[in-house]
C-alpha cells in the first residue's frame, strides 16, 4: 500500500496538468461562435440521419472475445510468476497450463474456423 | 517515513514527471524535422537555430486559437475527453524505472516514482483506460467520422492489448517478477561471454509482439486507423478544438516515451550499459551519484532510439486497412503470444532455469 | 489516515455507484461504473492486496465496461425517459433482498472475514501458488466455461444477424 503513496502524488501532478490546460484553453482563445461554426462538422455537407445509428455486431463480437480472451489472460499472469521456482516440485504447473491452454485453443480455432471476426 | 522523505518523494515525482512531459516539444520538432529528412525536403527551419523553437511556436498558435465547442455535443463528456485520454497517460509513468539509486541527506531514493510488486500488471491496467478518453470523447462529439473513429480505436486497441499482455506475461516467465525494477536489475552483466545480458536474447519472439502491439497501442502508422485522414476526416478528435487536439496529442507522445521505456526496460537492460556491471562503473566513478547520473542518461538514449523508431517507421511504412489490422491482431499475434509462452516454459523444463 | 482514506474511498464507490443507478443516460451510467470500480480498487489497495486491484482495473474497468459501453452504443439506447415506478419497485425489492441475504450469511457462516488485517507479506506469490494447487480444479474448469461462452456468444450473434437480413459489416 506504502508503494502507491507516489502514485497519488503523481495523480495530483496530473489533475493539475489538465486543470492547467483547461484554464489556458478558456482564458486565451478567443470566442466568435456563429451558427456555421457550431454546426456538426460533415466536410460542407448538411448532415444526414442522426450520429448515433446502431451498429454493427461486429464491434460488439469484438468486444465480447476480447473480455473473454482477457480474463483468460489474466490468469497467465500468476502462472507466470510462480512457473519457475515451481519446476523443482515436478511438471505440475506445465500440464496445468497447457491443459488450461488447450481450451483457449479451441476457443481460437472455433472463432477462426466460424469466421466469427469476419477475417477472411 | 519522515517529512522530508515525503517531500524529496514529492519533489522527485514532480521531475520525473516533468521531464516525461518533455518528450511533447521535443518529439514535435524531432517528428517534423525527421519526416522532412526522409521526405527530402528542409521541414521546418525558420522559427530559431535549426526551427529549434517550432514547438514554442506551434504551442501558442494552438493556445490563441478560437475555442469552440459544437452545438450537439454531449458537453461533460466532451469536455472530459481528452484529459481521460491524458491522465492514464501520464498515470503510468509512475511504474517506469529510470536508474538504481540516488543519495541526498546520506539517504538513498530510487530513481522510479514508485517501485510497485504489481508493476507490469499496473502498466498494463492503467493503459487500457486510455481508451475512454476516446470512446466517451468520440460518442460525446455526436458526429459520425468520430463514432466511427472512437470504435475502430476502441477495437483496435482492446485487440491489441491481447498481444501485449501476452508478450508482457513472457517477460514475467522469464524474470519470475512482476516488478519493472527487478526485470531491469537480473540484465546485468553479460551473456554467454558476449552478448550483453538483456531481456531481448530471451524473449525475442516476445519483443516482437511487444514492438508491434506497442505501435497499435499508441494508435501510430501503421496502425493510426482511427483518424485515417482519408476516410474519417481526423477520427475521433474531428469536433475537438485546437487544445484539445493538442491534449490528445501529448498523449500519444507519453504513450510513445512510456512504450519505448517499456521496451528498454524489459528487453533492452533499462539503465545498464552493455557488457559492463553496475559495480565496475561504481569502482570506476566513484561516486554513486556520479552513477545515477550516467544510468539515467542511459535510459534516456536508449528511450530515444526507439522514440526515433516510431518516427522512423511512421513515414516508411503505409497504413493497414481494418480488416487487416484485425486479422494481424487475431490470427497472427495472439496465436505466436500462445507459441511464445509454450515454448518459453517448456525450455525452462526441459533446460532447467537459466 | 488508513480510516480517512477508507472512509473516503467507500464514499466514493457508494457516490459513484449511486450515479450508476440514478442517471438518465446510459453512458453517463458507464462512466460513474468506471469511476465505482476505481474506488473499489483503492479500497483493494488499503487492504494490501496490490494483485486484487490491478486485475479489478484490467478486467472490470479495461474490458467489462469497454463491453457495456459497446452495448449501449451498439443498440443505440436513447435517454431513458422517466424513472418508471416499476423499475423502481423491482430495485428496492431486489436491493433489500441483497441486504438481509447478506446478514442471513453472516449469522448463519463464518465466511465473512472481520479481520482483514492478515495479509501475507508476500501476497502475490501466495495467490499464485494457491490457485495452482487448492484451486487448481475449478481454475480449469474455468477455461472450459469460456470455451462455452465463446461458442454461446457467437451462436446468439450470428441468429440475431440471421433473423435481421444477415446484414454486412
Amino acid at each position: 500500500m506504502e508503494a502507491f503513496l507516489p502514485v497519488g502524488f503523481l495523480f495530483i501532478f496530473a489533475l493539475l496538468l489538465c486543470i492547467g490546460l483547461f484554464t489556458v484553453k478558456r482564458l486565451l482563445g478567443p470566442r466568435n461562435p456563429i451558427a456555421s461554426k457550431l454546426s456538426v462538422y460533415e466536410c460542407g455537407v448538411a448532415p444526414e440521419g442522426n450520429a448515433r445509428a446502431p451498429f454493427k455486431t461486429h464491434f460488439y463480437l469484438i468486444a465480447v472475445l476480447f473480455l473473454l480472451f482477457d480474463v483468460e489472460a489474466a490468469f497467465f499472469f500468476p502462472w507466470a510468476l510462480v512457473y519457475k521456482e515451481s519446476l523443482a516440485q515436478g511438471p505440475a504447473l506445465l500440464i496445468a497450463m497447457l491443459v488450461y491452454m488447450g481450451f483457449l485453443v479451441l476457443g481460437l480455432v472455433y472463432i477462426f474456423r466460424k469466421d466469427c471476426l469476419r477475417l477472411n | 517515513m519522515e517529512w522530508t522523505d515525503l517531500i524529496v518523494i514529492a519533489v522527485k515525482t514532480a521531475i520525473i514527471y516533468l521531464g516525461m512531459v518533455q518528450v511533447v516539444p521535443i518529439m514535435l520538432i524531432v517528428e517534423r524535422r525527421g519526416a522532412a529528412f526522409i521526405q527530402d525536403r528542409p521541414g521546418p527551419n525558420r522559427v530559431g537555430p535549426f526551427g529549434l523553437f517550432q514547438p514554442i511556436a506551434d504551442v501558442i498558435k494552438m493556445m490563441m486559437k478560437e475555442v469552440i465547442s459544437p452545438r450537439q455535443v454531449n458537453k461533460a463528456l466532451y469536455l472530459l475527453g481528452p484529459f481521460l485520454v491524458l491522465l492514464p497517460a501520464s498515470l503510468i509513468v509512475a511504474a517506469l524505472p529510470f536508474g538504481d539509486f540516488f543519495t541526498l541527506f546520506d539517504k538513498s531514493y530510487m530513481i522510479q516514482i514508485a517501485n510497485l510488486d504489481v508493476g507490469i500488471l499496473y502498466v498494463l491496467a492503467i493503459g487500457s483506460l486510455g481508451i475512454y478518453g476516446i470512446l466517451f470523447g468520440g460518442w460525446a462529439s455526436n458526429n459520425k467520422f468520430s463514432l466511427i473513429g472512437a470504435m475502430r480505436a476502441t477495437s483496435q486497441i482492446i485487440s491489441y492489448e491481447i498481444p501485449l499482455g501476452l508478450a508482457a506475461c513472457g517477460a514475467v516467465l522469464s524474470y519470475g517478477s512482476f516488478s519493472l525494477r527487478e526485470m531491469v536489475m537480473a540484465q546485468e552483466g553479460t551473456l554467454l561471454g558476449a552478448l550483453p545480458h538483456w531481456g531481448i536474447f530471451y524473449q525475442p519472439l516476445g519483443f516482437l509482439l511487444f514492438f508491434i502491439a506497442a505501435f497499435a497501442e499508441t494508435n501510430r502508422l501503421p496502425f493510426d486507423l482511427p483518424e485515417t485522414e482519408a476516410e474519417l476526416v481526423a477520427g475521433f478528435h474531428t469536433e475537438y478544438g485546437p487544445m484539445d487536439f493538442g491534449t490528445f496529442f501529448m498523449a500519444e507522445y507519453m504513450n510513445m516515451a512510456t512504450m519505448s521505456a517499456l521496451m528498454v526496460s524489459i528487453y533492452f537492460g533499462g539503465w545498464h550499459l552493455p557488457w559492463i556491471s553496475d559495480a565496475t562503473l561504481l569502482e570506476g566513478l566513484g561516486s554513486r551519484n556520479l552513477l545515477a547520473l550516467l544510468q539515467v542518461l542511459t535510459v534516456i538514449v536508449k528511450i530515444s532510439f526507439f522514440m526515433l523508431v516510431f518516427v522512423w517507421v511512421r513515414w516508411t511504412i503505409p497504413r493497414f486497412r481494418f480488416d487487416q489490422l484485425m486479422r494481424l491482431a487475431w490470427k497472427n499475434l495472439i496465436p505466436l503470444g500462445l507459441i511464445n509462452l509454450v515454448i518459453t516454459a517448456l525450455i525452462f523444463y526441459f533446460k532447467g532455469a537459466i | 489516515m488508513r480510516e480517512g482514506l477508507f472512509i473516503a474511498f467507500s464514499l466514493f464507490t457508494i457516490a459513484a455507484a449511486s450515479g450508476v443507478v440514478l442517471s438518465k443516460n446510459p453512458v453517463y451510467s458507464a462512466f460513474s461504473l468506471i469511476l465505482s470500480f476505481f474506488g473499489l480498487s483503492g479500497l483493494y489497495l488499503l487492504w494490501g492486496s496490490t494483485f486484487m486491484a490491478m486485475i479489478q482495473i484490467l478486467i472490470y474497468t479495461g474490458a467489462i465496461v469497454v463491453l457495456f459501453v459497446f452495448v449501449v452504443m451498439l443498440l443505440n439506447l436513447q435517454v431513458i425517459r422517466e424513472n418508471s415506478p416499476n423499475l423502481l419497485f423491482v430495485g428496492v425489492v431486489s436491493a433489500t433482498v441483497w441486504f438481509f441475504s447478506l446478514i442471513i450469511l453472516r449469522v448463519l457462516t463464518r465466511a465473512i472475514p472481520t479481520n482483514v488485517t492478515e495479509i501475507p507479506t508476500n501476497q502475490l506469490r501466495t495467490i499464485s501458488k494457491l490457485l495452482f494447487t487448492r484451486y487448481l480444479w475449478p481454475f480449469e474448469v474455468l477455461s472450459l466455461f469460456l470455451l462455452v461462452m465463446i461458442v454461446a456468444i457467437f451462436a446468439i450473434t450470428r441468429a440475431q444477424e440471421i433473423s435481421h437480413g444477415g446484414e454486412k459489416v
